[in-house]
C-alpha cells in the first residue's frame, strides 16, 4: 500500500511536521483556504513563510504570521515530547495509575451506606452526578461535601478546599454553619476518644470560621454565566492548588428553559462536560454536579429520568439516583460498582448532622 | 491536490513553475491531467521534458492497482483474530477481534461499555501479551477495576505475580479534545513507523473510549467543521487498523429522535459507514432500578456475520454465562 505522503524522504524529521492542515487548531475559514490552495501538511506551510502564504492564499500577512505562530506552537509543542520520553502531559501506563489510585483518597460522606456503594467515598479526578427529586437533599450533600473535604488527613479527610458554583439560588449559609459545627464535633469526639497528638494540631485550624472561608462561592444566573465561569475555573485552580472539589449545583436549571436550538444545547453541554473532565483530572479534584429528574412518557408507562438527555447521561462516571419510596431513600448507582442500598430518611431535626441509619 | 513546489521531482524547476502558473497549471492534478503538446506550446517547454516530469509525478503520487490474489495472501498473513476474554462476545464477533478493522460498541449511559473495553484489555494483554493502547477521553478508565478484572480471570498464584507485567502494557493516554486525540494518534503513527520497539513493543490494539466525546462537541450549531475532523479521525483509524494490522475499537453514544423515539448510533450516518462492525450493549431494566451486572449484546453491524444475533453478558466479573440461542431481534 503506497503512502501518499514521502515519508521516506523524511524519517529524521518528527512526526508532527506531517500533521495534516485538516487537524491544526485553526480557523475554519482559513482552513478551507489552505486546503483549496492544495497545502497538505504543517511542513509545507512553514516552508512557504507568511509572505508566501499572504499571497497565495489571498490573506493579509498579519493573519498568516498569525497563522504560522499557531502551527509552530502546535509543532514545537509536539516535538518537546520525545517519543517514549514522559514529556507527555496524561500518558502513563495502568500499572502506575493503579499505584496512583490506590494514594488517592476520597471524600466522605458520614453516610456508611453512601461511602459503600460509592467504593469508600466521592473520588477525586471523576466527575459524580447527583439526580433526584425536588426537596430530596441534593444540595444538602453538597453542601455537606463541601465541608467534608476540608477534613484533614488524620481524621481521614483530604484537607482540600471546595468551590461552590450556585445556579438555583438554594445554597444557605446558615445550614452549612449547622453542618460544619456538626463536622467539627464530630472530629473533637473522635480526637477524644483516640487521644493523639497530630489529632490535637489538627483541631487546632480545624475551625467554623476556615471551614466557611475555604468555601468559595460563585453565582451564576444563566447558562452563559455557568459557561464562562467552567472555563475560567483552571486559572482559579491553579492559583487555589489546595481546591479537591468543584460541586455545581443544578446543571440542568440553566439548560432547561428558553433553549429553541436543541442541537446547540447537546453542543454547549458536552463541551462543558468536556471542560469539567478535564479540570478533575488536570487539578485531581472531585467534580460533583446535581441534576434534576424529568418524566419520559413510554408506550404504556412513564418514567423519571435524568434530566438533559441521553447525550449528558454520559458526562459522569458516577451517577447517584435519590428516590423517595415510603420515606426512605433509595440509591441506585450506575458506574464501575452497580450495588443498591437503601437508607432511612433522616429526621427533620438529624438533618443537621446527617444522621443516617443504614438498613440492609 | 499537492501544489507543484520546486524540487518535488528532479527536472521540475522553478521556472518551470512560474510557466506552469501563468497558464493555470497550479497542483499536481492539473499537470496530470492536462494535454502536454497544448502545454508545452503555451509554455514553450520541451514535451520530452514534461512527459518525464509527469511519469515521475505519477510513480509518486498515485495509488497502484493491486492484485486480488497477492491482496488475499497479505491479508491471511498479516491479519490476527484477539479473542476478547468473553467466548459469548467472541461467538457474536466471529471468534474475536478482527486486526485491520475498527469495531464499535455502542450503548446508553451505563450499558457497560468502558467495562468491555477494559475486560478486552485486560484479556489481550494477560492472555495474549500483547501490548495495548487505551485512548481515554472520558476520564472514565479506573485501574483498580482493570486489577480487579484481571484477579478474576485467574486464580493461580503463578500467573498472578505475572499481573504487574500485564498492566505496564496497557498504556493509557489521557486525551479530551479532538486535537489531543488526533495528535496523539499521529504520534502513534510516527512511532509504529519508525519501529521504535521499546515504549510501544507489539501492539494489537487500540481502544479509544469514546469517541462521542470528542466530537459532540463540535457537532450541532451552525459550525460545519465538525464532520470534517470527525471524518479526519475516521481516515485516521482506519489507516492505522489497516497498515500496522492492529484492531481498533471504539465506544459511541445512542441517542433519540425526541424523547420517545427509538435508540439509534449517535454521530450520524457519516460515521455509520466508518465501522465494520457495531455491536449494541443494553441491560435489561434501567441500571438504577435493579442492581444487575447482566447485559444484552446485539450485533447491530457485521461483514461476516448475520445481524440480529444475541448474546447475555455478565460485565461483573468476567463469568460467562451460556451463549442464549439464536433470537432474531430488530436491527439497527
Amino acid at each position: 500500500m503506497r503512502h501518499p505522503f514521502p515519508y521516506e524522504h523524511f524519517r529524521n524529521k518528527s512526526f508532527v511536521f506531517f500533521s495534516l492542515v485538516g487537524t491544526l487548531p485553526l480557523a475554519p475559514a482559513l482552513r478551507s483556504r489552505l486546503a483549496a490552495a492544495g497545502f497538505q501538511t504543517a511542513q509545507e506551510l512553514l516552508d512557504t513563510g507568511p509572505c508566501g502564504l499572504s499571497k497565495e492564499i489571498g490573506i493579509s500577512r498579519e493573519e498568516a504570521l498569525e497563522a504560522l505562530q499557531v502551527v509552530r506552537q502546535e509543532c514545537h509543542g509536539d516535538a518537546a515530547r520525545t517519543p517514549g520520553g514522559s514529556g507527555a502531559t496524561r500518558k502513563c501506563t495502568a500499572l502506575e495509575l493503579l499505584e496512583e489510585e490506590q494514594t488517592q483518597g476520597f471524600i466522605i460522606t458520614f453516610c456508611s451506606a453512601l461511602d459503600t456503594i460509592l467504593g469508600g467515598g466521592v473520588q477525586l479526578t471523576k466527575i459524580t452526578e447527583i439526580c433526584g427529586a425536588p426537596g430530596v437533599g441534593k444540595t444538602q450533600l453538597c453542601m455537606q461535601l463541601a465541608v467534608d473535604v476540608q477534613i484533614p488527613e488524620c481524621f481521614g479527610g483530604v484537607a482540600g478546599e471546595a468551590v461552590f458554583v450556585d445556579t438555583e439560588g438554594s445554597f444557605m449559609v446558615d445550614r452549612v454553619v449547622d453542618i460544619a459545627a456538626a463536622c467539627v464535633r464530630h472530629c473533637h469526639l473522635i480526637a477524644e476518644a483516640q487521644q493523639e497528638e497530630d489529632h490535637r494540631e489538627a483541631l487546632e485550624t480545624f475551625s467554623l470560621e476556615n471551614i466557611l472561608s475555604h468555601i468559595y462561592y460563585f453565582r451564576c444566573r444563566d447558562y452563559i454565566e455557568l459557561l464562562a465561569q467552567v472555563y475560567l475555573l483552571p486559572e482559579f485552580l491553579s492559583e487555589h492548588s489546595k481546591v479537591r472539589l468543584v460541586v455545581i449545583d443544578g446543571i440542568a436549571f440553566p439548560f432547561r428553559h428558553d433553549f429553541e436550538d436543541l442541537s446547540l444545547r447537546t453542543r454547549l453541554l458536552n463541551g462543558l462536560a468536556q471542560q469539567l473532565i478535564i479540570i478533575a483530572n488536570d487539578h485531581k479534584t472531585a467534580v460533583v454536579l446535581t441534576n434534576q429528574m424529568t418524566t419520559r412518557i413510554g408506550q404504556s408507562q412513564s418514567t423519571l429520568v435524568p434530566a438533559l438527555g441521553e447525550s449528558w447521561g454520559h458526562a459522569a462516571t458516577v451517577r447517584l439516583i435519590f428516590h423517595w419510596d415510603n420515606k426512605s431513600f433509595q440509591t441506585g448507582h450506575s458506574g464501575s460498582w452497580p450495588w443498591s442500598a437503601t437508607c432511612q430518611a433522616p429526621e427533620a431535626q438529624e438533618f443537621s448532622h446527617w444522621g443516617w441509619d443504614s438498613v440492609g | 491536490m499537492v501544489v507543484l513546489r520546486a524540487g518535488l521531482c528532479p527536472g521540475l524547476t522553478e521556472e518551470m513553475i512560474q510557466l506552469l502558473r501563468a497558464n493555470g497549471i497550479r497542483t499536481v492534478v492539473d499537470f496530470v491531467s492536462s494535454d502536454l503538446e497544448n502545454v508545452a506550446w503555451k509554455c514553450s517547454l520541451s514535451y520530452k521534458a514534461l512527459v518525464a516530469v509527469r511519469r515521475v509525478l505519477l510513480a509518486q503520487f498515485s495509488a497502484f492497482p493491486a492484485n486480488g490474489a497477492d491482496l488475499y495472501e497479505e491479508l491471511k498473513s498479516s491479519t490476527a483474530i484477539l479473542p476478547t476474554g468473553s467466548p459469548s462476545l467472541d461467538q457474536l464477533l466471529d471468534s474475536g477481534l478482527y486486526t485491520g478493522e475498527v469495531t464499535e460498541l455502542m450503548g446508553a449511559p451505563g450499558s457497560g461499555k468502558t467495562q468491555v473495553c477494559l475486560g478486552i484489555a485486560a484479556s489481550v494483554s494477560l492472555g495474549l501479551k500483547q501490548h495495548v493502547l487505551f485512548l481515554d477521553s472520558t476520564g472514565g478508565f479506573t485501574a483498580s477495576r482493570l486489577y480487579q478484572m484481571l484477579r478474576a480471570q485467574t486464580e493461580d498464584e503463578e500467573e498472578q505475580a505475572s499481573f504487574p507485567g500485564a498492566l505496564q502494557r496497557i498504556q493509557v493516554v489521557r486525551v479530551f479534545n479532538i486535537y489531543e486525540l488526533l495528535s496523539a494518534l499521529q504520534e502513534l503513527r510516527d512511532r509504529l513507523s519508525q519501529q521504535v520497539v521499546s515504549s510501544v513493543g507489539p501492539l494489537k490494539l487500540v481502544v479509544l473510549d469514546s469517541v462521542s466525546a470528542v466530537i459532540y462537541p463540535l457537532l450541532g450549531g451552525r459550525q460545519s467543521e465538525g464532520l470534517a475532523l470527525m471524518m479526519q479521525l475516521s481516515k485516521e483509524l482506519k489507516t492505522l487498523a489497516r497498515e500496522f494490522s492492529l484492531a481498533v475499537v471504539v465506544t459511541n453514544q445512542v441517542t433519540r429522535d425526541g424523547s420517545t423515539g427509538p435508540l439509534k448510533p449517535a454521530l450520524g450516518r457519516s460515521w455509520s459507514f466508518v465501522p465494520s462492525t457495531r455491536l449494541l450493549l443494553e441491560s435489561r431494566e434501567a441500571p438504577w432500578e435493579k442492581a444487575t451486572t447482566q447485559r444484552v449484546a446485539s450485533l447491530a453491524k457485521s461483514p461476516r456475520q448475520p445481524t440480529g444475533v444475541q448474546v447475555e453478558l455478565d460485565i461483573g466479573n468476567g463469568d460467562v454465562l451460556e451463549p442464549s440461542p439464536v433470537t432474531p431481534a430488530q436491527g439497527l
